[in-house]
């Protein structure tokens, strides 16, 4: 790795050609991070059966967070508890701050995430964040089969994220034209850009919005006139004096 | 009620000398610990609402890094709150019959003149009615008892809103949302009426005993 770089720009780049969907990324996944049952942090959205026979062909796609430049779950959280991380690019979520109110959970235009019903907290792909620390890859790239999922900084030219970006026929990534949270999936050598993957608009709980909305102009303006009450008595105290007794 | 009722300059110079008691000490003692309290959990608090915010960044990140984290600071936020919760019921519990019950009863119901008081004042406020007398009040007037009962029902709801999102593995996300709604607005409405409070109780000329009957206990009669 390049020592030139000192902040990391991490991202998948997904090789959707050589997935055969295994699925052994979700399974170790599941282990690595102690998932419970049902929940996930990591899928492989299948793109069903295409094409005229006997030309058909079926696609696997490894689907997590994205870990996106403009995360809305980021803007969503009320405390900050999800956070992108200045030093490595990655979106994770402080656990024992998040109160689990499930706000970043709709916001996320890729449903990447679900309240752990356990712990009463979100939860989602970190990327691995603790192997990373130890200089090892996320399990579910550490562990797919065909070698479609790799992991790296793509600001390292070196690094094999930015090698297979460089020498890939095509690359995509999960946006709309409505909705481009700038994520950091790179999808390379097929086309993913079809229904059922492409992101939704984030969404915004009806407490969330009044609160927003009506809650805080509410409560400002409350404040602000109280304030402005005892302002203006303090400086009619001030002109008139006081008196301790009239006659 | 009858129009005002005239007391001569010396009667009231002479009634300024006595002094009565308006607030036992389990109450003086409640009030300060209620205000360490919310000393302690309004600006921590501030800094733990990022989305919609309120304080200023170096506000946010200043108690972030005093407190060592978000995670802590949330952790000492809940902490207070418990304690501030925790006393406050016991005291009320404590001093149920011998406090409680009678400050209900005496100090706390608004009587006719209460109404009436309630709706001259905000005229008069205006510059309106100035020649009707005001009704005669009791130990509280009527603003004070209203801005108790809000006092009174908004700590239950930051209370109890703080105590699900303090559990938050015990309440499901849509008690936990609105939970966050209804802090903010309690908290948002006692404060607002805070702000009128500390300016009456501790720089308005005309309750400037006010202030140290929260230490004394005791207030001129006049």
């Amino acid at each position: 790795m390049s020592p030139m770089a000192e902040k990391k720009r991490y991202a998948f780049v997904i090789d959707v050609a050589r997935c055969i969907d295994c699925r052994a990324c979700l399974v170790a996944c599941r282990a690595e991070n102690q998932v419970p049952i049902p929940h996930t942090r990591i899928w492989v959205k299948d793109l069903g059966v295409q094409g005229e026979f006997p030309r058909l062909e079926r696609t696997f796609v490894p689907y997590n967070c994205m870990h996106c430049d403009e995360p809305p779950c980021v803007d969503a959280c009320p405390t900050g508890a999800t956070y992108k991380d200045p030093e490595t690019g990655l979106v994770l979520i402080d656990q024992e701050a998040c109160i689990g109110c499930g706000l970043c959970v709709e916001a996320c235009p890729y449903d990447a995430r679900y309240i752990d019903p356990q712990r009463g907290v979100a939860d989602k792909c970190t990327a691995c964040a603790h192997r990373l620390e130890r200089g090892e890859q996320p399990a579910c790239v550490a562990t797919c089969l065909g070698g479609s999922r790799l992991f790296g900084d793509l600001n390292d030219p070196e690094s094999e994220v930015s090698i297979a970006l460089r020498e890939a026929e095509s690359v995509q990534r999960l946006v709309g034209d409505q909705v481009d949270p700038e994520p950091n999936i790179y999808y390379i050598n097929a086309d993913v850009l079809q229904a059922g993957l492409l992101p939704r608009p984030p969404r915004s709980p009806a407490a969330a919005e009044i609160w927003r909305k009506v809650a805080v102009p509410a409560v400002l303006t409350g404040i602000g006139l109280s304030f402005a009450a005892q302002a203006g008595a303090f400086a009619k105290q001030l002109i008139e004096g006081e008196e301790e007794f009239e006659e | 009620m009858s129009g005002p009722i005239h007391i001569p300059l010396h009667e009231r110079k002479r009634l300024r000398e006595k002094k009565l008691t308006k607030h036992h000490v389990a109450n003086i003692l409640t009030h300060w610990f209620n205000v360490a309290g919310w000393a302690l959990l309004l600006p921590t608090g501030l800094a733990i609402l990022t989305s919609p915010r309120l304080a200023p960044d170096w506000w946010v990140i200043g108690m972030r890094n005093l407190f060592g984290g978000l995670a802590s600071l949330i952790e000492f936020h809940y902490s207070v709150g418990l304690i501030w919760m925790a006393v406050l019921t016991f005291n009320i519990l404590v001093g149920f019959r011998k406090y409680f019950v009678p400050f209900s009863r005496e100090r706390m119901l608004l009587s006719r003149d209460d109404i009436e008081w309630l709706k001259l004042k905000p005229l008069q406020m205006m510059g309106l009615a100035k020649g009707r007398p005001l009704p005669p009040q009791d130990a509280y007037n009527a603003g004070q008892k209203l801005y108790m009962y809000l006092v009174i029902v908004g700590s239950l709801f930051i209370g109890l809103s703080g105590m699900v999102m303090t559990f938050h593995q015990a309440f499901p996300v849509w008690m936990k949302q609105w939970a966050m709604v209804v802090h903010f607005v309690s908290v948002g409405l006692v404060v607002a009426g805070l702000i009128i409070h500390v300016y009456m109780g501790a720089v308005f000329p005309e309750e400037r005993e006010a202030f140290f009957s929260m230490f004394s206990g005791k207030v001129s009669a006049w």
